[in-house]
């Protein structure tokens, strides 16, 4: 029992240590794929820490929403850490103290907050920012229900860390339309909630043409800081759902050993990594979609998990 | 053997009529061919009307009634519309490629009409039908002018939408056949395993046919590509198309009945014809083109006929059958003089029409013989069947269902009328000067040969024809003769 | 022969096809250039064969085989290949074409669409003693031939038009495999054949539309009509 709960905690640490290194991967990878050299991996790291060193500057309009977001934007992703299935096959201490919708309900949670914060700072492109992100969130909230539903559908669960298991037992079942076509939905999703192009461009300057960034404009010092990595690890944990929960339970620990856990955090950033290229090769071959052009590409994901939603339900 | 040859003498008419050889070279060989074909396809009805069925190719190529039946009334139509073709073709067309075209697509076109009643597996007579739309398409914009073509992509895209729901039809029936221990796949085989089959099954197949093949038919709401068509294209080809076409795609529907001997599916018919009728008659009160006045018609009569199959019964069925071949011979003869009235005043308009009777006395009469003819007064052959139709419902006591059809019936003569008074009588107008003029001589010997049989059947039933109905009823029962 | 133990995994390979092929419907509804109608149409096309193949080899059927194989040769290259021959440029245009409805409408159109093809044929899954294999081919072949209908009903654009056709008679098709595998092969033969008259008059008429009238948004055409003639 204790060594689960030591495991669960590892998971935190692993989130929390690993999360900016896939960010760098992904902006070096993504330099690379477009023939430059780009920075080093470890830029985000000497990013944190030289934010860290800054001091704040808070404008006097704003209220206390304003300095308590960071560190809810923070925290909010390690708490669903705690309810994934990062490292492990079997539940761990806290699998059952959430299920997927709580996840979801959290890491929104952290996104509201942030929401927040924009309009309480009283830059004009904050607002703005934020109502841009209302719309891609409540565009791709019905997607997420609709994928978390069928899934436990499947799996007759709503815990993650047992839905993992339902789709490659037996391993054919992972050639089920239902199941692709819920990874395509899935991988949609996390382009628009990632902000990734083509709904997002995260490295963009422009703020007119900003959606997720320019929530994060007025922030400076420690808050900023907070706020990046709590974004770091809010994808780390989106690809640990999609690729551990959704799309390959494989590389994760079986045996309930130290050493297996242990070997798992290669293996799982491994795993993430060829991901984050393909990621990569989707994001440079696609141009950014004009703002209203939005609701058409979660209009397509909506309707690949409701294909999938019905191929399942109807058949079976 | 002649059942082969039905088939091959247009195919080679086709090829034939392609030859770049003297203007009249294509003209000459289709006309020879419709009357080759229409004197076997008289042959074999002959022979069908003593009680049996003539197998061409066992399970392949047989003729019983219902499609010696049909088989006549299209080579008969063919061949009017053939002799109509030559002068009228003449008059508007002088590019002789453009003429070749033209006749090759007709004869192909008969060919995919002869074909349909002549197949008896459904998946075949599905692609007989399918060809007779795919092979009329360029005849309907065969004009190259904006309506023509408009009319002509409707034409094709409702006519491919219609067959692939029939398709699914028709696979869910192999299917349902399959299930049920299987059989030949020919429309007798069908009926013999009909009582095995799942009824769901049985039942969706035919709808989707039927509304497959109801798009073809015409079948209100399905119809709105048939005035387009059948007022755009050539008058004989309209005539083809109208009296035909629609006939032969309707058939394949009737042939299902013997499946079905007691689903509730009467009320359904009855229901789709009278829709059909009461639709077609009030639209007929406001057309201005005299084509698509008639094509209306042919929605009506349509209807008409699917009206008489729900009756059900043999007398219902008769009714239908004599309809159906009345319609036919009287549609065609219609278009025909339509395309007289086309050759001399050069415009479809009806307002643009007076005092047809004196400009052309042939065009006229023939105008006001068919307008007659096709409304159902007497003598004539549309009177005595739509007759024999009122009695059968009167006697099943369908009274609601006859006294709404005999309601449009009068509504729809009184519209075809009123509009072809105005165009026959009157101080004529004057002529559209790039009109032909007058009617060619072969034109008006096929208006001649086109009208006899609407009035000799309207006055007298010859006995083989009379047998040949009641063997065609007893398949559309599904009894024995 | 093939090893039994391969059969679930060709068994799911075929629904996956299903699914694809139903994206395919969804995506001809809604993509904005010809050129990707096209693209879509060729991908739905091969799924129909992937299909084809699978369903071949799991009920023993070379007939099968051959109908995939002839629609490998005929949709995914002879009609492309067509469709330019006969309507020029206009195929691979990367001109935006319009539709009636905007897109996400359509798109929740289509899925009522699809659902409602779903219901309709449940009843008849249970009628037929329908295995996994008609279970998965002839809902999703109701819903692309539904769904094509009412793409012909939405699009403008000759092109598109025809595709949404053919697309619709790759979902009977996509159907029939599976619930009538031994269809006599000529008609199967004869269908392909059809479909290939189909666009070949189609392209002829796109021509003649665009020469005469010089557009290719068929679906405007509104000539003839009883009202609004004079």
């Amino acid at each position: 029992m204790d060594k689960r709960i030591l495991f669960n905690l590892l998971q935190v640490v692993v989130v929390l240590l690993f999360s900016p290194l896939v960010a760098g991967v992904t902006s070096r990878l993504k330099e690379m794929v477009q023939s430059r050299r780009g920075p080093s991996i470890f830029q985000p790291y000497r990013d944190l820490r030289k934010l860290f060193h800054k001091d704040e500057v808070v404008s006097e309009r704003s209220s206390w929403l304003f300095r308590f977001t960071p560190y809810l934007t923070f925290v909010t992703p390690l708490f669903v850490t705690l309810l994934i299935p990062v490292l492990t096959d079997y539940p761990l201490f806290f699998a059952f103290m959430g299920d997927m919708i709580a996840g979801g309900f959290m890491l929104s949670l952290g996104g509201f907050f942030a929401t927040l914060a924009a309009v309480d700072s009283a830059n004009p492109y904050g607002p703005m920012g934020a109502s841009r992100t209302r719309m891609v969130g409540f565009l791709a909230e019905p997607v997420f229900m609709i994928v978390f539903f069928t899934v436990s559908f499947v799996a007759g669960s709503t815990i993650p860390f047992i839905v993992q298991q339902a789709w490659v037992t037996p391993p054919v079942n992972f050639f089920e339309p239902s199941h692709i076509l819920l990874m395509l939905a899935f991988l949609m999703l996390i382009i628009a909630e990632g902000g990734r192009i083509p709904v997002d461009n995260p490295s963009g300057h422009f703020e007119l043409a900003m959606i997720d960034e320019s929530k994060t404009l007025e922030y400076s010092g420690r808050g900023a800081a907070l706020t990046k990595w709590g974004g770091y690890m809010k994808t780390f944990v989106l690809l640990c759902i999609f690729l551990n929960v959704l799309v390959t339970p494989w590389g994760v620990a079986h045996e309930q050993t130290f050493a297996a856990v242990m070997f798992a955090v290669p293996m799982v950033l491994g795993k993430i990594f060829c991901f984050i290229l393909v990621l990569v090769v989707i994001e440079s071959s696609l141009s950014k979609l004009r703002l209203f052009r939005i609701a058409e590409f979660l209009g397509a994901a909506f309707i690949t998990s409701v294909a999938a939603m019905i191929t399942k339900l109807f058949i079976s | 053997m002649n059942l082969i040859l039905v088939l091959l003498f247009p195919m080679t008419a086709v090829l034939l009529s392609l030859l770049p050889l003297e203007k009249r070279f294509a003209p000459v060989v289709t006309l020879l061919t419709q009357i080759a074909v229409f004197g076997m396809a008289l042959n074999l009805a002959l022979q069908v009307s003593t009680g049996r069925t003539v197998i061409g190719l066992a399970n392949w190529l047989e003729l019983d009634g219902l499609s010696a039946l049909v088989l006549l009334l299209v080579t008969f139509v063919a061949l009017t519309a053939a002799l109509f073709s030559w002068g009228y073709i003449f008059a508007h067309e002088k590019v002789a490629r453009r003429i070749r075209f033209y006749y090759a697509q007709f004869n192909l076109f008969v060919f995919a009409l002869v074909a349909v009643p002549v197949l008896v597996e459904p998946a075949f007579v599905w692609i007989a039908i399918e060809f007779t739309a795919m092979f009329s398409v360029l005849l309907v914009a065969f004009g190259n002018t904006h309506e023509a073509l408009e009319a002509a992509w409707k034409y094709i895209v409702l006519m491919f939408i219609g067959a692939v729901i029939a398709l699914l039809g028709f696979l869910i029936l192999f299917w349902a056949q399959k299930n049920a221990g299987g059989g030949l796949y020919t429309w007798e085989g069908l009926r013999l395993s009909a009582a095995h089959m799942s009824p769901v099954l049985l039942k969706t197949a035919f709808l989707l046919i039927l509304v497959g093949f109801g798009t073809k038919v015409g079948f209100v709401p399905l119809h709105t590509w048939l005035p387009d068509a059948h007022s755009q294209a050539p008058a004989p080809v309209c005539s083809l198309l109208s009296a035909i076409k629609t006939t032969v795609a309707l058939y394949a529907i009737l042939r299902l009945l013997p499946l079905l001997p007691n689903a509730p599916i009467d009320i359904w018919m009855q229901t789709i014809g009278l829709i059909s009728v009461g639709v077609a008659a009030f639209l007929i009160l406001q057309v201005r083109d005299y084509k698509r006045l008639f094509a209306f018609s042919t929605v009506e009569h349509m209807g008409i006929i699917f009206v008489a199959a729900g009756l059900g019964g043999k007398a219902g069925g008769y009714g239908a059958l004599l309809q159906m071949l009345s319609h036919g011979l009287t549609k065609s003869f219609c278009f025909l003089a339509a395309g007289a009235v086309l050759l001399v005043f050069g415009t479809r308009e009806i307002g643009e029409i007076r005092g047809l009777i004196r400009t052309s006395p042939v065009a006229g009469l023939a105008l006001l013989f068919g307008a007659l003819a096709i409304g159902g007064a007497p003598p004539f052959a549309v009177f005595l069947s739509e007759f024999s139709i009122f009695r059968a419902g009167v006697a099943q006591q369908h009274y609601l269902v006859i006294s709404l059809l005999i309601l449009f019936i009068v509504v729809a003569f009184f519209g075809i009328l009123l509009h072809v008074t105005r165009m026959v009588f009157g101080k004529p107008a004057p002529v559209n000067a790039a009109a032909p003029g007058s009617v060619p001589f072969s034109c008006t010997l096929a208006l001649v040969l086109a009208v006899v049989p609407v009035l000799v059947l309207g006055v007298y039933e010859p006995a083989p024809l009379h047998k040949l109905l009641t063997f065609a009823v007893s398949n559309l029962t599904g009894g024995m003769p | 022969m093939v090893y039994p133990g391969l059969f679930p995994w060709l068994q799911s390979l075929n629904a996956l096809a299903g699914g694809f092929f139903l994206l395919c419907a969804f995506g001809l509804v809604a993509v904005r250039q010809a050129q990707d109608c096209l693209r879509l149409f060729v991908a739905q096309s091969l799924f129909l064969c992937l299909s084809a193949f699978m369903l071949g080899i799991l009920l023993h059927s070379s007939d099968l085989i051959v109908v995939g194989i002839i629609d490998f040769i005929s949709k995914p290259v002879v009609i492309p290949w067509l469709l330019r021959r006969t309507v020029g440029g206009e195929v691979h245009t990367r001109r935006e074409i319009t539709q009636v409805f905007n897109i996400p409408t359509s798109l929740l159109i289509a899925l009522a669409l699809t659902i409602g093809a779903y219901l309709f044929a449940m009843p008849l899954l249970r009628a037929g003693n329908a295995g996994e294999l008609i279970g998965s081919n002839l809902p999703i072949g109701l819903a692309g031939l539904l769904i094509g209908a009412f793409t012909m009903a939405v699009r403008r654009e000759a092109v598109p038009m025809a595709l949404a056709l053919i697309s619709m008679e790759n979902s009977a098709f996509f159907a029939g495999i599976a619930i009538a595998p031994d269809f006599p092969l000529i008609a199967e033969v004869s269908i392909a054949f059809d479909v290939l008259i189909l666009t070949f008059l189609i392209g002829l008429l796109t021509r003649a539309v665009h020469q005469q009238i010089g557009t290719t948004a068929v679906g405007e055409l509104t000539e003839l009509r009883e009202a609004n003639q004079s």
